[in-house]
């Protein structure tokens, strides 16, 4: 057992299951140099598991930002049940406990031939593989009026940090007997149950201080993760007070008016005292500037290393990959960035490569002490990954069940933010 | 009954694996249950997965898997892993709580 705690991982049980990974080799081997770009949940969790799964690897984790703050749960914080601090964790342990190089700085340009990763302040990395998690970027361009200037009046809080806090400002300053429209993405975005989640939690908000206002959700699409879930919450919670258009009934989301705060749809216009636009998404900006990008707007993939079928060498995980079936979540980029991170270090070390376990479970809240909840698990078939089981919660079930979901869903936070940054702020 | 017989019979089919292939295997597979255990012993609403025997945590993986216990997340997670891989992230924590806990 000695020869698991040759690097130092500290106290941390967590950190003693991730040392036990990896291959034993020779502290005096030369390592080989593996840069991470972006420090969201797919990005730390893939820099802290090839940290743990070989400790000839040596990583660089370049992050802009000082803390990430999570997505998962800020529909909480809108809804005023939680600080944005709680959902809020830094690259400390990463770097202290995981002995991760954490540079605060932006990557300019991967150099796939000189096989560098050039940061803005000037450096350049070298590698031998990187990992990208750029998460998602706004397609602006295809809602005429709304761009990243209007951001700063009509939020799309889909990252989260400044713009979720916002939308909660505006929130709270709103009149009651207001009228809240949300105007939710086409697929494929961040995290499909999101904007119904949303909805609910702004309606439980509204319920408590605000009673006369409404919810308005105009939809790119005709139907939604789970609808029959939040169609059943809405009609038992916040009856008379969320109406959702789909797309057949506008004739589709046509243009933002900034100015009026109003949303223009193919067949009227509807004027908001609150809005909040969620545009449609592709790839982060650093996907699409380095040729990481196929028409479709993501990055595709090779579906057991996460490696870039566009670029060798680079590996992409988290919402910015093209993953088959895997929705774009929070657990799905952690997922992604374990089997990476196995894959990789298999490959660096001349380690056997085992076929990666992938999964997906999504806690969503209704009230703040009703959830559901889905598990899906998927595996790599014929160069795509498809779904093995899905498993969701159904309609019927009591109210301790959810009420139990509820609870589940605040531990799960904790130690799925521990497993990803190696600690939770609370 | 059925179940603990079953789990030990399981238990036997790893007799003859090495420690250090079972060891890195039941990290990698263990590396699924840490999105939603913690390892340090504190779970809230989540059931933990240490102080555990290998037995006790094959059988309660085998219940979740056969629906004796009622989870729809376990159950995916459970159908996703082999007899063998269940025995291996088993024994893999139960000798971590051991390192965890003298």
């Amino acid at each position: 057992m000695k020869s698991w705690t040759r690097r130092e991982f500290g106290r941390s049980t967590g950190a003693m299951v991730l040392a036990g990974l990896g291959p034993r080799l020779a502290a005096s081997e030369s390592k080989a140099r593996v840069v991470v770009v972006g420090g969201g949940i797919g990005g730390a969790t893939a820099a802290k598991y090839l940290a743990a799964s070989a400790r000839t690897i040596e990583i660089t984790l370049v992050e802009p930002n000082p803390n990430y703050t999570t997505c998962f749960f800020s529909n909480l914080y809108l809804a005023g049940l939680c600080s944005l601090e709680s959902l809020t964790h830094g690259y400390k342990t990463l770097a202290q406990r995981y002995g991760i190089n954490v540079i605060h700085d932006s990557v300019a340009a991967v150099d796939p031939v000189a096989k560098t990763v050039g940061l803005k302040s000037g450096p350049k990395l070298p590698y031998d593989r990187v990992v990208v998690a750029p998460g998602i970027a706004f397609n602006y361009g295809a809602l005429a009026g709304y761009d990243e200037a209007a951001t700063q009046v009509i939020p799309h809080a889909w990252n989260a940090g400044l713009q979720t806090q916002l939308l909660r400002r505006q929130l709270e300053s709103m009149e009651d007997g207001g009228v809240f429209v949300l105007v939710a993405p086409p697929n494929p975005f961040r995290c499909p149950p999101a904007p119904y989640e949303r909805a609910s939690l702004v309606a439980y908000y509204f319920k408590q201080h605000k009673p006369r206002s409404r919810i308005l959700i105009l939809d790119a699409k005709d139907s939604f993760n789970a609808q029959d879930l939040f169609l059943d919450a809405w009609e038992r919670h916040y009856r008379g007070m969320i109406e959702w258009l789909p797309a057949q009934f506008t004739g589709g989301i046509k243009a933002i008016d900034v100015k009026e705060r109003s949303v223009k749809t193919a067949s009227e216009t509807f004027k908001a005292a609150v809005a909040n636009v969620i545009p449609p998404q592709m790839a982060g900006q650093f996907a699409q500037q380095n040729g990481l990008v196929d028409q479709s707007g993501w990055c595709p993939i090779d579906p057991i290393t996460f490696e870039s079928k566009l670029q060798p060498g680079i590996h992409v995980v988290g919402d910015a990959s093209s993953a088959g079936d895997m929705p774009k979540s929070a657990f799905v980029a952690n997922s992604q960035a374990k089997a990476c991170a196995f894959a990789i270090a298999a490959a660096l070390t001349g380690s056997e490569r085992k076929s990666p376990h992938l999964f997906n479970t999504c806690y969503t809240f209704l009230s703040p002490d009703d959830a559901v909840s889905n598990a899906i698990s998927f595996k790599p078939a014929a160069g795509t990954i498809k779904i093995v089981d899905n498993f969701v919660s159904q309609v019927q079930e009591s109210a301790e069940t959810r009420h139990r979901a509820a609870r589940e869903a605040q531990s799960w936070y904790t130690a799925f933010t521990r497993d990803t940054f190696g600690y939770a702020a609370f | 009954m059925i179940a603990v017989s079953v789990a030990a019979g399981f238990l036997m089919i790893l007799a003859d694996r090495g420690q250090a292939a079972d060891r890195d295997d039941g990290a990698k597979l263990a590396a699924m249950c840490t999105s939603c255990h913690r390892l340090d012993g504190g779970d809230g609403s989540i059931p933990t997965i240490l102080g555990m025997s290998p037995e006790m945590l094959t059988r309660a993986m085998l219940a979740y898997r056969s629906r004796e216990r009622p989870s729809h997340i376990m159950r995916a997670v459970t159908l996703s892993l082999s007899d063998e891989e269940i025995v291996i992230v088993a024994r893999y924590l139960a000798a971590l709580n051991k390192q965890v806990r003298p």
